[in-house]
């Protein structure tokens, strides 16, 4: 037991209790799967759980329609970073400007207050209409999704700049672009980073819907294709692998978040 | 977001501005064809039509797709509210359920529940309750998340004080705890209907044969921009029209046993 690092020892020791349960929500979860699919019938089927994870490893090597599931996940992966990106550079500039400027924020306010509460997943049919059945329409949908909440995060961020900061500042002479590069930015990069969080969520979900509304690859494909086929097995790789994706996304950026705002903590 | 009202004109002209320019690319220059981009009139012409009782292309009005998607919703956002908000609280309250719980439900949460439609949607068919289940789903989670960050934030001092005086633990979670959480449970209401407004449109593209998520797509399959317009501005409004009763409620209520 000496190869085991004192660290990940201490932390086996202290979390024994949950782990435990872990072990058993767990298995009570397999257990109730497989006497569920093995009960189950006809129209309501549920693959047992064996032969799902089967599938799901197999799907690494042996292709999905054309893709294996690597490169499925790959191009829904391209598709939201890319939307996403896209959505991020729009959506600070245009919160931070209505933040700081009033004539901007007349400007833009009257429009995005239209369009925000029309959710992503309504602008499928049109953005199927306008960018055609590939990638584009999917960018579109994504940016649409995540746009609205970067936007809403950086706006309330640059509000919410302590006055008595900008206060001083400018009475120790500081030009207007210095306080907004040293004070306004700073401080609505934590929002900035709250509405990325959502946001990329949101992309991920909006992703998955339009690819499980129209696509011919994309992990939301798989999902369907089962769907079409009435292969069960087929489309719990496809929530499982979606679900790992989602994971990984939002631990991914959550690290990013505590790497970047560490300061940020430190201070609460 | 009550902002100066000096620029109000601003805000007028940009309005005008916007569909001047929507005026300019569909009937004046007619950059856009009308199946991709109609213009603003055609949309309002297709509004007053559809409003007013007209059933093409889709074959019903307005007004039946507006409640078939409201009856839907509504159900399924109950359903998602009665169970969430209970096993949420459950969850913060007693340490076994979340022991039990917690696990199984960090592992539902990384998928969006619009990934359950087509397995639903095999399971339960084309009818309401592949839709209603989808909803539930989607408004179950954030329910549950946020009142179980609601009762977690219950100050450890006040319920030692409770104790001190006597009070039972039931006692303590609905005469501290539960107050205490009231504000993050409301806020979780407010963000699981916005979820379980999209997961309808969601599962009304994929497969209905009523709604508002159904006449939009059946508007793409005919390429009546007009009509989706219509649609998504109708989807828009409900939404909020929703999401501003939930906040009218909001001040009446949480206000009375809110933390503050």
């Amino acid at each position: 037991m000496s190869r085991i690092p004192a660290k990940l020892q201490r932390w086996f020791r202290q979390n024994r209790q949950a782990l435990l349960w872990v072990v058993i929500s767990f298995s009570c979860l397999l257990a109730a799967w497989q006497i569920a699919s093995m009960a189950s019938g006809g129209r309501l089927q549920i693959p047992p759980p064996l032969e799902v994870f089967q599938a799901f490893f197999t799907a690494f090597v042996k292709p999905i329609g054309q893709n294996t599931i690597l490169e499925h996940a790959a191009i829904s992966l391209g598709r939201v970073l890319s939307g996403f990106a896209v959505a991020t550079v729009v959506g600070v500039v245009l919160g931070i400007a209505m933040g700081v400027s009033d004539a901007v924020y007349a400007i833009a306010n009257p429009i995005f207050e239209f369009v925000r509460p029309i959710p992503p997943i309504a602008w499928i049919p049109l953005s199927i209409l306008w960018f055609g059945l590939g990638s584009a329409n999917k960018v579109f949908i994504i940016f649409i999704g995540s746009f609205t909440y970067i936007t809403i995060n950086s706006y309330e961020g640059a509000r919410n700049v302590d006055p008595q900061l900008i206060g001083a500042a400018q009475m120790l002479g500081a030009s207007r672009l210095r306080i907004f590069t040293k004070i306004i930015f700073p401080s609505a990069v934590p929002y900035i980073f709250a509405g990325l969080q959502i946001a990329l969520g949101v992309s991920w979900a909006a992703d998955v819907a339009a690819e499980i509304i129209y696509s011919q690859s994309g992990v939301g494909w798989i999902i369907t294709m089962g769907m079409n086929n009435g292969n069960y097995t087929q489309i719990m790789v496809g929530i499982i692998a979606i679900g790992v994706i989602g994971y990984l996304l939002s631990t991914v950026m959550r690290a990013v978040e505590g790497r970047l705002c560490r300061w940020n903590r430190q201070a609460k | 977001m009550k902002r100066k009202k000096k620029y109000l004109w601003l805000s007028v002209l940009s309005v005008c501005a916007a569909l001047g320019v929507w005026e300019l690319v569909t009937d004046i220059l007619q950059l856009m064809p009308s199946y991709m981009l109609p213009s603003p009139a055609a949309v309002v012409e297709a509004f007053i039509y559809k409003l007013t009782g007209g059933v093409n292309p889709d074959g019903a009005t307005l007004w039946q797709h507006i409640s078939t998607s409201l009856k839907i919703a509504l159900g399924g956002y109950t359903a998602g509210v009665v169970i969430g908000v209970p096993l949420g609280i459950a969850m913060a309250w007693y340490k076994k359920v979340d022991l039990f719980v917690k696990p199984l439900f960090d592992l539902l949460r990384p998928v969006p529940p619009l990934a359950w439609i087509p397995l639903l949607i095999l399971w339960f068919g084309i009818g309401y309750s592949a839709k209603v289940a989808v909803i539930f789903l989607s408004a179950m989670i954030a329910c549950v998340v946020n009142s179980y960050a609601g009762i977690k934030q219950t100050r450890q001092v006040h319920i030692w004080v409770a104790q001190t005086f006597g009070a039972s633990d039931l006692e303590i979670l609905f005469r501290v705890a539960i107050p205490t959480a009231w504000p993050m449970i409301f806020t979780g209401l407010k963000t699981s209907l916005g979820s379980a407004w999209m997961a309808l449109v969601a599962a009304e593209l994929l497969a209905s044969t009523s709604g508002l998520g159904y006449m939009i797509q059946m508007a793409r399959q005919m390429g009546r921009a007009d009509i989706i317009i219509v649609g998504m501005f109708v989807i828009g409004v409900i939404g909020s029209l929703m999401s501003g009763i939930l906040d009218l409620l909001g001040k009446k209520f949480v206000h009375r046993g809110g933390s503050k």
